[in-house]
């Protein structure tokens, strides 16, 4: 039950295949769209297009309860559940806040850390906004790219499947015939695929280390070693699962999965979300001449939060807009 | 062992570029590569389509474009004016430059030692590749001269309300005192009250003033990769339906470009830092035009009407012909094209760097903007110089080594 998608689903992936291969030919598309045959001429599954996950994963690995704000602070009470959001995003209200998530972490939910890891992945939370590289607009790594609130592009050639991320334009090539890895370690990995039968099989390795699996503080070292799966639920969803090794932080293999789906609007399109230029003002706004910081406590920079709020008895007007 | 000496090598990205680079030039100076070994193409070929026997076809029937590619030659954009509307060097043309490069010419220059010159000039010819010289007297083939056609007299005017911007935040330094050619056009005065001016334009150029990001350059910020590139590494992926290109063109400013075979141009309200590309096959050619380009990553001033079109055709199993129209009438008063015969390289050498992260290591930028307020701070407590007589973004050389 652990790995909900193994051998004894490869059956399942036939037929789904099978089934999709026939909701292709038969489903009239919506005008301006291409009908998409459900194989490649090669003969493996037709991951060519646009996909996006559809989950919460990038907040949060693990199962999680819906919060209040990205970031949050300590309440009238005590308690975790009583938390209410903190400075950086109290100017943004609901809009601001986490939704829940049943979690896409396999078998028991956990993620088996290391005790040390543990204790890291609990300061990373802790430090979500000074540590995410996601904040920065680093390139995203694997597998937190695949499921990341914005779509990518897959493109199968011959030998190799190229994909483009929204997020920062970043990319990623599998080959699908040998070839060495880079001559350093990298964010986005190095990626060699083969065909199990309908799936997809991607081994990664390469890694620099430098990347998380989420906002929760999720993370690796530079041993990380992926094994990807993708398997056609039908012409328009893959089955993604990926099984974490990380000697160094995990004490044994675990896995995630979740579906991916096709964008079937027409024109769908990857539309770079230039990120680089909009962490500018995150990384470097303190060292401009004319700064929005206010004044520093020890290594924190205060800036006014600006709201337009009606005072006092006049709060009725607010209502109205 | 291999790690460490890895890691040393990814200190900056500066050095990854450089390490492609001295790759290139190694090839370059040790044996001439081997499409230049072949017997020249004849010029009449230049507008002869190949045979189609000899072009590899996707298991789809389209013409294969997809590997690694390089023009593995070293030509310059524009023609210089003594070869006219003549297209091609001769044989002993070519082999008089490649004697000249492989030369160590301009590699010795350097401002006096630990001079201000010397340090701000460290990029010498060490760093710059030297490849041989193609068999092309420019990129661009249209118009005929070779040469960008004339800008319009908005352009020109835009162009001279930006230049003088930027000179006169220079105008209080040595550079200007001593004429050098960053200052040319311009005279030597006191603080420019323009310093304390927004840009006439949206900035992308480095200019004398560090007071954020946005008087960096693009490539200050990590983000001067745009197309037309016609320096990087490409790697083509080709599906039935859409075509990944992703470019490295060094620094760690490459990108990821996504041709779609179908559908519509976004809104013109939609600005991208790379356009929207849709292509479609002709003959045995990948014909992709691309607009909606932002301000923000202008090519030569064009964004806003800019069409580029460009033109992927293979020639042969070795060769991918590349050519690129560009339109944009309110800039230039003629299209103009640049074409370019690439080289597939092997894959199995990674000649490829695909992840750009320039970003992930610029501590450049940061350190810009720190030496700035530092400098600032120093002068408002009289301790230091003027930060306005201080020339932070020339390459501070003297005209001879320009």
């Amino acid at each position: 039950m652990r790995r909900w998608f193994n051998g004894s689903m490869v059956a399942t992936a036939l037929a789904a295949a099978a089934v999709s291969a026939v909701i292709s030919l038969s489903v009239t598309r919506s005008a301006g769209q291409t009908a998409r045959p459900a194989r490649t001429p090669s003969g493996q599954p037709n991951f060519n297009g646009v996909w996006q996950a559809l989950n919460e994963a990038n907040w949060d690995l693990q199962a999680h309860e819906a919060r209040s704000g990205m970031v949050t602070q300590k309440g009238v009470y005590d308690y975790e559940y009583a938390r209410v959001p903190a400075a950086p995003v109290v100017a943004l209200g609901a809009a601001a806040g986490v939704p829940g998530s049943l979690g896409v972490v396999q078998g028991d939910g956990q993620i088996p850390y290391k005790p040390e890891a543990a204790a890291i992945k609990k300061a990373n939370s802790e430090n979500w906004i000074d540590r995410d590289p996601e904040l920065k607009c680093y390139l995203p790594g694997v597998p937190r790219a695949m499921y990341m609130p914005y779509p990518f592009s897959i493109v199968q050639g011959t030998d190799k499947i190229h994909m483009t991320y929204a997020f920062s334009n970043a990319g990623r090539v599998i080959h699908m015939t040998k070839v060495a890895g880079p001559p350093d370690d990298t964010y986005m990995g190095h990626s060699v695929g083969h065909w199990e039968k309908n799936t997809l099989v991607v081994d990664v390795t390469n890694f620099n280390g430098k990347n998380w699996f989420d906002r929760a503080g999720n993370f690796h070292s530079e041993a990380l070693h992926l094994v990807e799966r993708y398997s056609p639920i039908s012409a328009d969803a893959i089955r993604y699962e990926v099984t974490i090794e990380d000697p160094n932080v995990f004490t044994r293999p675990w896995t995630i999965a979740m579906p991916l789906y096709r964008r079937l609007e027409p024109n769908a399109t990857v539309l770079d979300y230039p990120c680089m230029e909009f962490s500018e003002e995150f990384m470097y706004g303190h060292l401009r001449k004319q700064q929005l910081v206010k004044r520093w406590e020890g290594e924190t920079i205060i800036v006014d939060i600006t709201r337009k709020i009606p005072p006092g008895e006049r709060l009725h007007d607010w209502y109205r807009r | 062992m291999r790690r460490r000496l890895l890691e040393a090598l990814a200190v900056a990205s500066v050095m990854i570029a450089l390490i492609g680079f001295l790759r290139l030039s190694v090839a370059g100076q040790a044996a001439v590569p081997q499409s230049a070994a072949k017997t020249p193409v004849p010029q009449s070929a230049a507008k002869t389509p190949a045979p189609p026997a000899a072009i590899p076809k996707t298991a789809w029937g389209q013409p294969s474009l997809e590997g690694i590619w390089l023009d593995e030659f070293d030509t310059p954009l524009e023609r210089p004016a003594k070869y006219a509307t003549r297209e091609f060097f001769t044989d002993d043309e070519r082999a008089a430059q490649n004697a000249e490069r492989a030369g160590n010419s301009g590699r010795n220059v350097r401002a006096e030692v630990g001079s201000r010159q010397d340090v701000a000039g460290a990029y010498n010819a060490v760093f710059t590749s030297i490849k041989p010289a193609g068999r092309r007297t420019s990129l661009v083939v249209d118009p005929p001269n070779g040469r960008i056609p004339a800008l319009t007299a908005a352009a020109q005017e835009r162009n001279r309300i930006d230049r003088d911007f930027r000179l006169a935040l220079l105008q209080n330094t040595d550079t200007c005192k001593n004429k050098m050619t960053a200052c040319s056009g311009w005279q030597y005065g006191p603080p420019s009250p323009r310093l304390a001016e927004v840009p006439p334009f949206y900035n992308t150029q480095r200019m004398n003033r560090h007071n954020g990001p946005e008087d960096q350059s693009m490539a200050d910020r990590c983000m001067s990769g745009s197309e037309p590139d016609f320096i990087g590494f490409r790697r083509i992926v080709q599906g039935p339906d859409s075509v990944a290109i992703g470019v490295d063109t060094g620094q760690g400013q490459g990108f990821q470009r996504v041709v779609y075979l179908s559908g519509n141009h976004p809104p013109s309200t939609v600005r991208l830092r790379h356009g929207d590309s849709r292509g479609h096959f002709e003959g045995n050619s990948l014909v992709v035009e691309t607009t909606n380009y932002s301000p923000k990553w202008p090519i030569r001033g064009a964004w806003e009407n800019l069409k580029l079109v460009e033109r992927f055709t293979r020639l042969s199993t070795n060769t991918l012909e590349y050519s690129v129209t560009l339109t944009d009438p309110t800039v230039w008063t003629a299209p103009w094209t640049v074409k370019q015969e690439l080289a597939l390289q092997p894959d199995t050498e990674n000649r490829i760097y695909y992840e750009p992260r320039c970003h992930e290591g610029n501590y450049g930028l940061p350190a810009l903007l720190i030496g700035a307020r530092v400098d600032e701070k120093a002068f408002a407590e009289g301790k230091g110089v003027d930060p306005a007589s201080q020339d932070t973004a020339s390459c501070l050389l003297n005209p001879e080594q320009q």
